[in-house]
């Protein structure tokens, strides 16, 4: 069979496609419970003790546009800081904002780390925000956030 | 039980003291979020998730970390560390399920 | 009827997903990040494990050394001309069969090729070629020339109900074409070179896995018979994919989707 051809008749059933989201969500209602599951705005305030985070361009957050594999989302924080004992990063937290436990990983930092820097890789179980919140040894709170698309990539 | 298998980096491989370096700790585990299913059976598979991080660094905590289901299976933990003398560079971690396991690595500055 | 269906609904996701390629192709900089994934890539734990246990079954580099019948020096390159033919196996063999060979020899029950722990102590013994070209040679001997041909033949073969063959969606024609936010990878040393960066951490499959590994998983998608590893066509198969990314650096483990 020619390329062509072979092309022309998967569009022939393309149609057929559309249905799969579809029983997507029907499984979404089934899903269990964790025990863990947390809002994110309930994740938020418990972070901050209700004060919020102010989006800042200190805060760096490196996820890809378009992850290959939900399972395996690399994300990386880098914040500005000098730390030092007087000021310094005193936490970096990773929230998966849809995921139903939306904390990941809350990261306590020391001016012994030297460099505020934190990397490791997450779950997404959906398209969605990832968010960096951060800790300042002076009390506020910084965040930044980025879009991540979840598909199914590749074959097997 | 300390079969769990595990992996400390540091990077570069030759450092000086006073030198700000990254370090890593990467460890098998199935990261089960308790709310898959098993393909065969259908049962729940029960949750067992690594919960907590700490990097100490001759007996000092550099960095603490609270662990959720979210990470992936096999974790990655990276950050930096300023090298401060000879000494031990330990990793504790402790799971769901209760088990918990060290891991650590000797620190030795050329100059 | 139910057989069309399930037919069709796989080649309706397969085609759905490489139209909408314009909008879901990664980008560059997504791709740098996964990239950079390789510097602390979880496999790093199964090869160091390997190591080990090559240390207790085969002797280590000595040991292996010793059974191939070379200075440990020349191990490296040695390593990265498999597979080769073993004048005690009478065949054309992989770095795998070769190391169960070894472990019978020292009187131990030689690991399963499926298994987890071939697959780390695999994984590790190639590693130890890091940096070096692939440098097999077709050409070497009569059994080299036809586990060549027979690689190339089980390449291009159409088999199951979809009479698909490995090169349907390996061929340079369809090289490039996006599968499922996938560029279809080019085997050869001009693409992905497969053979140099096999064994690799499957992040789907959270686990390490080898190069006959995969093709059993794309022979399953692909609903063919999934042929055995260490087979005289599964060999083969590798010997056609090594010749195709000749001259390519090892570089093991690998990082895959």
């Amino acid at each position: 069979m020619q390329r062509r051809d072979f092309f022309k008749q998967l569009g022939a059933v393309a149609t057929i496609a559309a249905i799969s989201p579809a029983i997507s969500f029907a499984d979404e209602a089934k899903k269990p419970k964790g025990p863990n599951d947390l809002s994110f705005k309930a994740a938020l305030d418990a972070i901050t003790g209700g004060k919020g985070a102010v989006e800042s361009s200190k805060v760096s957050l490196k996820v890809p546009e378009i992850a290959e594999n939900g399972a395996v989302v690399p994300v990386t924080v880098e914040v500005e800081s000098p730390m030092t004992d007087s000021d310094y990063v005193k936490a970096i937290h990773i929230l998966a904002t849809k995921n139903a436990n939306t904390r990941c990983i809350d990261v306590h930092l020391t001016p012994a780390n030297g460099k505020a820097m934190f990397a490791t890789r997450i779950k997404l179980g959906d398209t969605q925000d990832v968010t960096a919140i951060v800790a300042l040894s002076d009390g506020t709170f910084l965040s930044a956030s980025q879009n991540v698309k979840v598909t199914i990539g590749g074959c097997g | 039980m300390s079969s769990r298998k595990s992996l400390i980096k540091i990077k570069p491989n030759s450092y000086k003291d006073g030198e700000i370096v990254k370090v890593s700790f990467m460890v098998m585990h199935p990261m089960e979020t308790g709310m898959r299913k098993d393909k065969t059976t259908k049962e729940i598979i029960p949750a067992k998730y690594v919960n907590s991080v700490k990097f100490e660094y001759n007996g000092k905590v550099i960095t603490t970390m609270n662990v959720w289901e979210s990470l992936s299976t096999n974790p990655v933990f990276t950050t930096y560390m300023k090298i401060n003398g000879e000494g031990k560079f330990s990793v504790t971690y402790s799971d769901s399920t209760g088990e918990v396991h060290e891991k650590s690595m000797k620190i030795k500055p050329k100059g | 009827m139910k057989n069309t269906i399930k037919i069709a609904l796989s080649l309706a996701l397969v085609c759905s997903l490489s139209y909408a390629s314009e909008q879901f192709a990664m980008s560059d900089a997504d791709r740098e990040m996964y990239a950079e994934m390789l510097e602390d890539n979880p496999a790093d734990i199964m090869v160091a494990n390997g190591g080990e246990l090559l240390e207790e079954f085969c002797g280590g580099e000595a040991g292996l050394a010793a059974f191939f019948k070379i200075s440990e020096d020349e191990l490296p390159a040695y390593i990265a001309g498999f597979p080769r033919y073993l004048e005690e196996f009478k065949q054309v063999v992989g770095l795998d069969q070769a190391l169960q060979g070894l472990m019978h020899k020292n009187g131990h029950k030689p690991f399963a090729l499926k298994s987890s722990d071939m697959f780390d102590m695999g994984s590790y013994a190639k590693s130890l070629a890091n940096g070096v070209k692939l440098q097999i040679d077709i050409d070497a001997n009569k059994h080299m020339k036809e586990a060549y041909a027979l690689g190339k033949l089980t390449f291009e073969q159409k088999r199951g109900s979809r009479g698909l063959s490995c090169l349907s969606c390996h061929s340079p024609q369809v090289i490039g074409g996006i599968l499922r936010t996938q560029p279809l990878p080019d085997i050869g040393s001009n693409g992905n070179a497969s053979a140099a960066t096999w064994p690799a951490y499957r992040m789907t499959k959270s686990s390490l896995r080898t190069l006959q590994r995969r093709f059993q998983g794309c022979m399953n998608n692909a609903l063919l018979a999934v042929i055995p590893l260490g087979s005289p066509e599964m060999v083969g198969l590798e010997v056609y994919f090594t010749q195709e990314a000749k001259g390519s650096e090892i570089a093991i483990p690998g990082l895959k989707r």
